[in-house]
């Protein structure tokens, strides 16, 4: 039900990770400026009601020049733009962009050289040929066929002549041979050489005819590759050489579930071709896109293909999608195949490809009315599997005592550990490093490096993963070697060349939902079957390799489920249904889902998008759920954000809506705790750690903190790289508002109402996550879902509170709410009155305290009417 | 609401009073009606108090289960309505139709407690369970449900007075049986004043030639003869301290003692069987015995003269009211 801070889970889902690791300190400084003018109340009056109305009105002018500047210049595109000479450009579309220029477009914020080459917008070149009968996508074989230059082809590349859907292996090999890149006309490099030998050697690519000639057959292709076959970064290649998508200035779109593989797959893709990444072959995540006019092969997270859709419900831009990594199942995967299988059925000429790591994928074949399935065998060396004797009392003891006995007595070979999450790996690192040193003192082991992974480490200490295994320390010393303690991660879409012993506790993080308590968390829970195979596998990537399972055989046929469930079932689906409606599904119930979840699910985000306003009661997306889903956020913070201007906040309510998007930005080392919590204490505010986070990132944009961000965040226990990403997520966000007219606005600072106008504003999005303390002990109890819970100890609230919102529910033996602030039972009736319709509640001290707190406001009124 | 007067005099209240409407009404303005207080004469609160200790002895009705997994959503539910409106009907599942994947249940919730690996909790549980099983075989009788308590107390005085009778039955049978002796009077003496030189021949024939249904009187009056008996030499002897346990004293001293008779009747397979009946059918047998062979009804008190036995109401104890 909220929106989760990123935990390390692994499983970092683009919504979650909306940040890019780059920032722009002058935009952000500028922001802050804005936030302390005092505003007109009469001016806000007229745009708090006006939101509503302006829906339809074309991008504005100013917000695109200033998105614009915002931009970091992009290495990719600045390249694109210094040879504008070397793309042919197409005289249809230099012709059609211009009058689609005015259509608003989302996905043209990142643009840089947009507003100065409208031609060049790529996101744009769908349009025109919507706009033109018989120049359609749906017939461009032919076309194709009769012009090789038309077609965006270099004159006298061999693609000019290529029959489209109707090539062969053999011809793709002539063109990929040279001697001039078949995509850019320029000489193909050495290096270029050098890797497609070795693609050459990759599985997939025996099977290079087979796999075309079903692809020519069939609409939709199911694809099955063990990890290692080559599938992510051949596939597409396979598709690009047949399906020609420049000639119908279209794309091949290939989605990833995360945004690290997006990432890392389309630059080593580009190598691989011979191209510049941003050019031919581009990637976009949420917040980054490397996209240009030429580019004929995208990356992208599932998320973001998706919020495309959204714009585009028949995604006419594509001539192909390649759903990749479709086991995993995320909810946008899910989502999208949903999608797909309509889309489908409306645009005959797309082509899709669903690729599977695992063996069920008979599933998707039913799924998709029997499509063709081609599998093909990873290069896997073969896996020795131990099990214990004995099931193990603690999990992590047993796991470090397993890698320590792995490095003091096994050969050569890097070891892979999966653990549960952040403080569990960091932990473990810590552990593992000390042993080791005694090791190598008092035992002459080799050298261990232990290297953490999980979602929210930085970029660059992820990248250490892939730097060699430390040397011997002396000539003819014991080889030294790695340790990688990692989440579920590493399971699939990461390959980390090298390891040879996997230890799988069989743990990991996974999300679940409640929908009867309304409580999203995420629990440690055993994986299933199939992850435990994946995870061994990993173990024979290289050679043949040993995967050490930290319990017994019979646990394993008999405590673990066959697959892990879909994202879909373990979670609350209220931002999803707002996904489906603006994707232009009316029809939720039957919506084809291969999982459908729960109808209980689909209640509770039906209900809870009605309490925010988003949908009417008959299911319809209103003007404030369309305005939400403009929001990369959970619906509750979005309709908090955008209904910030009538509590005279919005600047406030943006930086904490960043702020509730990061991880934790308070640190705690276990060794110096107490000083830490003296660091915190310092920002504190009575009234809750709403307020407290906000004071803290005020704080941080000071003059005295910007001096030396680092020193200043280290001495005061803070996280700057989640304070650095929260100050991105905001002036994201800030776009966002701007775009879609979200009035910027503070109350003065020194104006009593000042804090309590921010409590309000928080009451707007999170009445739903409301406590109230029973009698005068420590427990609180949840409206409605009558859970009890305890206030989180890392609270700062000083106050009796009586009433509180609360951000997360975090579900233990005993459940805590964390982060937290007092609010006024006065101001959920009157902010949240259909929620708070006293009739509703079931019989219970809160329903009293609310009839109570209703007949106060009567009698007030009352006594008001009768001065009168 | 009662006045201060009235409340000294007033009987005891039941224990159900609910005094928290009591403090909860103080403030209110609403004038009570003169609540009626009865003056109950001593033979009404006789027996009312009867009556309320006859309702307390009954056992409790069963408790219902309380739902410890929260409640599914009621189709009274905001979310339950839209999605009925959306074309839902209750008790299907989404998605395609005959999908067999869909859920119609939320995935439950669990929650890890500790580092355990996999296989340990269950681990863990097994090994509680079968600690608990031997235990429990032990104290089964013992460690009885709290709430179980009146219901075994009831249970428990039916089986002693079931017994009682029982024994009353098998003198009465003894006596019919032994000698045309009729009357229960009779046999009373037998046990308490009887000549243990008459008694003899009567016990000199081995034990389990006697009916088996009052076997284990004839039993315990040897029993209690025997003790009788060796209180008597004992106290003449001076040999040997009753008192005296001696843990050494095994089967071969026994003779020397003179109690080697006894092992014989040890071992009455039959009358063991015949003992590990409850109570009330072990009546149920010597009853059925005197009616048949007899007829004798243990209710009456009567030998009837006819096989018909006229003039009895009924064979079980409740037809004789």
């Amino acid at each position: 039900m909220t929106y989760r801070r990123p935990e390390d889970d692994g499983s970092g889902r683009a919504k979650r990770q909306k940040t890019s690791s780059s920032s722009d300190s002058s935009s952000q400084s500028k922001d802050m400026s804005e936030g302390g003018v005092p505003v007109d109340p009469s001016a806000y009056l007229q745009s708090s009601t006006g939101w509503s109305k302006l829906k339809t009105t074309p991008v504005n002018e100013r917000a695109k020049k200033e998105e614009a500047d915002d931009v970091k210049p992009n290495p990719y595109l600045t390249a694109t733009k210094d040879k504008p000479g070397e793309a042919k450009p197409n005289p249809h579309l230099v012709q059609k962009n211009e009058p689609a220029e005015t259509r608003p477009n989302p996905y043209l914020a990142h643009m840089k050289q947009e507003p100065k080459e409208p031609k060049y917008n790529p996101y744009l070149a769908h349009m025109d040929q919507q706009q033109d009968d018989g120049f359609g996508y749906s017939n461009g074989y032919g076309h194709g066929l009769k012009s090789g230059k038309m077609n965006g082809a270099p004159t006298g590349s061999t693609l000019a002549t290529f029959p489209r859907h109707a090539t062969t292996a053999a011809m793709a090999s002539k063109a990929e041979d040279g001697p001039n890149n078949p995509f850019n006309g320029k000489p193909l490099s050495d290096q270029y050489f050098n890797i497609l030998k070795t693609r050459r050697n990759l599985p997939v690519h025996a099977q290079r005819d087979e796999f075309l000639n079903m692809y020519h057959k069939t609409q939709i292709l199911v694809f099955v590759g063990e990890t290692g076959s080559g599938k992510t970064t051949q596939i597409p290649q396979f598709v690009l050489f047949d399906d020609l998508p420049h000639i119908q200035k279209k794309l091949v779109a290939c989605t990833q579930p995360r945004r690290v593989a997006a990432m890392s797959v389309a630059e080593r893709v580009a190598n691989e071709l011979d191209v510049t990444l941003g050019e031919e072959v581009g990637y976009s995540i949420r917040f980054e896109d490397v996209t240009s006019q030429k580019t004929v092969l995208k990356y992208m997270t599932d998320g973001m293909l998706l919020r495309e859709a959204m714009n585009d419900n028949n995604l006419q831009r594509y001539s192909t999608i390649i759903l990749d990594e479709a086991h995993e199942r995320t909810l946008a995967t899910d989502t999208l195949m949903g999608l797909l299988k309509e889309v489908a059925l409306r645009r005959p000429d797309l082509k899709i490809v669903i690729m599977s790591a695992t063996l069920d994928a008979q599933k998707f074949q039913s799924y998709f009315n029997d499509a063709p399935l081609l599998a093909v065998p990873g290069r896997t060396h073969p896996v020795e599997i131990f099990y214990t004797a004995e099931p193990e009392r603690d999990y992590v003891e047993a796991a470090l005592r397993t890698v320590l006995q792995i490095h003091a007595t096994e050969p050569e070979g890097d070891i892979l550990l999966f653990l549960t999450g952040e403080e569990e790996i960091e932990d473990a690192c810590r552990k593992i490093n000390l042993e080791a040193d005694e090791m190598i003192r008092e035992a002459d082991a080799g050298p261990l490096k232990t290297l953490p992974l999980y979602g929210t480490l930085p970029p660059h200490q992820q990248q250490k993963i892939f730097e060699p295994a430390p040397k011997a320390r002396k000539p003819d010393g014991r080889p030294g070697r790695k340790c990688i303690v990692a989440t579920n991660i590493a399971e699939t879409s990461l390959t980390i060349d090298g390891i040879v012993y996997v230890v799988d506790p069989g743990f990991s993080k996974q999300k679940v939902y409640n929908p009867r308590i309304r409580v999203e968390s995420l629990l440690v829970s055993p994986i299933s079957k199939a992850s435990a195979q994946q995870r061994a596998g990993r173990a024979g990537r290289t050679r043949p390799g040993k995967c050490f399972r930290l319990y017994t055989e019979a646990a394993f046929k008999k405590e673990l489920i066959e697959a892990t469930y879909p994202e879909i079932l373990r979670s609350n689906l209220a931002s999803t249904v707002l996904d489906l409606k603006k994707l232009g599904i009316d029809d939720l119930v039957h919506f084809d889902l291969m999982d459908p979840p729960a109808p209980e699910t689909l209640m509770r985000a039906l209900e809870e998008l009605n309490y925010l306003a988003c949908l009417d009661d008959d299911g319809n997306l209103t003007v404030l759920g369309k305005l939400a889903s403009e929001f990369p956020l959970d619906p509750a913070l979005a309709v908090m954000l955008i209904s910030s201007p009538e509590f005279y906040c919005s600047n406030e309510m943006l930086s904490l809506t960043a702020l509730l998007s990061v991880p934790q930005i308070f640190v705690r080392p276990i060794s110096q705790r107490k000083r830490a919590d003296e660091m915190k204490a310092s920002f504190a505010h009575p009234d809750g750690d709403h307020l407290t986070m906000l004071n803290v990132y005020h704080a941080f944009k000071g003059a005295e903190a910007q001096l030396n961000p680092k020193q200043w965040c280290h001495e005061h226990f803070l996280s700057l790289r989640a304070l650095q990403s929260a100050d991105n997520v905001r002036m994201q966000l800030k776009r966002i508002m701007e775009r879609e007219e979200v009035e910027l606005m503070s109350t003065p600072f020194e104006d009593k109402s000042y804090y309590t106008n921010i409590r309000r504003a928080l009451v707007a999005g999170f009445f739903m996550q409301v406590a109230k303390r029973e009698g005068n002990g420590k427990t609180y109890v949840t409206v409605k879902d009558n859970q009890n819970v305890l206030l989180h100890p890392s609270t700062v609230l000083a106050q009796e509170s009586e009433w509180v919102v609360y951000n997360e529910f975090v579900l233990t033996t005993k459940n805590y709410i964390r982060t937290i602030t007092s609010v006024k039972p006065e101001w959920l009736m009157d902010i949240a009155p259909t929620y708070y319709d006293i009739s509703t509640f079931a019989k219970g001290t809160v329903k009293t305290e609310l009839q109570r707190v209703a007949d106060k406001i009567r009698r007030k009124e009352a006594m008001k009417g009768g001065k009168r | 609401m009662p006045t201060k007067t009235h409340k000294p005099t007033l009987s005891p209240k039941p224990q159900n009073d609910n005094t928290e409407e009591d403090l909860d009404d103080y403030m209110s303005m609403a004038i009570a009606e003169p609540v009626q207080k009865t003056f109950e004469t001593s033979a009404q609160r006789r027996l009312r108090k009867q009556r309320e200790a006859e309702a307390r002895s009954r056992p409790p009705p069963a408790p219902e289960t309380s739902p410890a997994e929260p409640e599914p959503l009621p189709p009274t539910s905001k979310g339950f309505k839209m999605l009925s409106a959306l074309g839902y009907k209750a008790g299907s599942a989404l998605g395609a139709k005959g999908n067999p994947n869909a859920l119609l249940q939320p995935i439950g919730v669990e929650i890890k407690e500790d580092k355990g690996g996999i296989g340990h909790e269950n681990e863990k549980k097994r090994k509680v369970r079968e600690e608990w099983e031997k235990v429990e075989g032990v104290q089964k009788k013992m460690k009885a449900d709290v709430g179980d308590y009146r219901v075994r107390v009831a249970k428990e005085r039916e089986e002693r007075r079931a017994e009682g009778m029982w024994w009353g039955a098998m003198k009465v049978l003894e006596g019919l049986e032994e000698g045309g002796v009729e009357d229960e009077t009779r046999n009373k003496e037998d046990i308490e004043g009887v000549d243990p030189a008459s008694m003899n021949d009567r016990e000199k024939r081995p034990i389990k030639t006697v009916n088996l249904l009052f076997r284990p009187l004839i039993r315990d009056r040897v029993e209690k003869e025997r003790e009788r008996r060796m209180r008597y030499d004992l106290q003449q002897s001076l040999t040997r301290n009753s008192n005296y346990d001696d843990p050494e004293e095994d089967e071969q001293d026994k003779p020397a003692f003179g109690n080697e008779e006894e092992e014989l009747e040890e071992n009455d397979e039959e009358v063991e069987e015949y003992l590990t009946l409850e109570p009330a059918k072990r009546l149920a047998r010597v009853l059925t015995e005197l009616r048949a062979e007899w007829r004798y009804c243990f209710w009456c008190k009567h030998q009837y003269e006819d096989k018909q036995m006229n003039g009895c109401p009924g064979e079980d104890e409740d037809s004789h009211g």
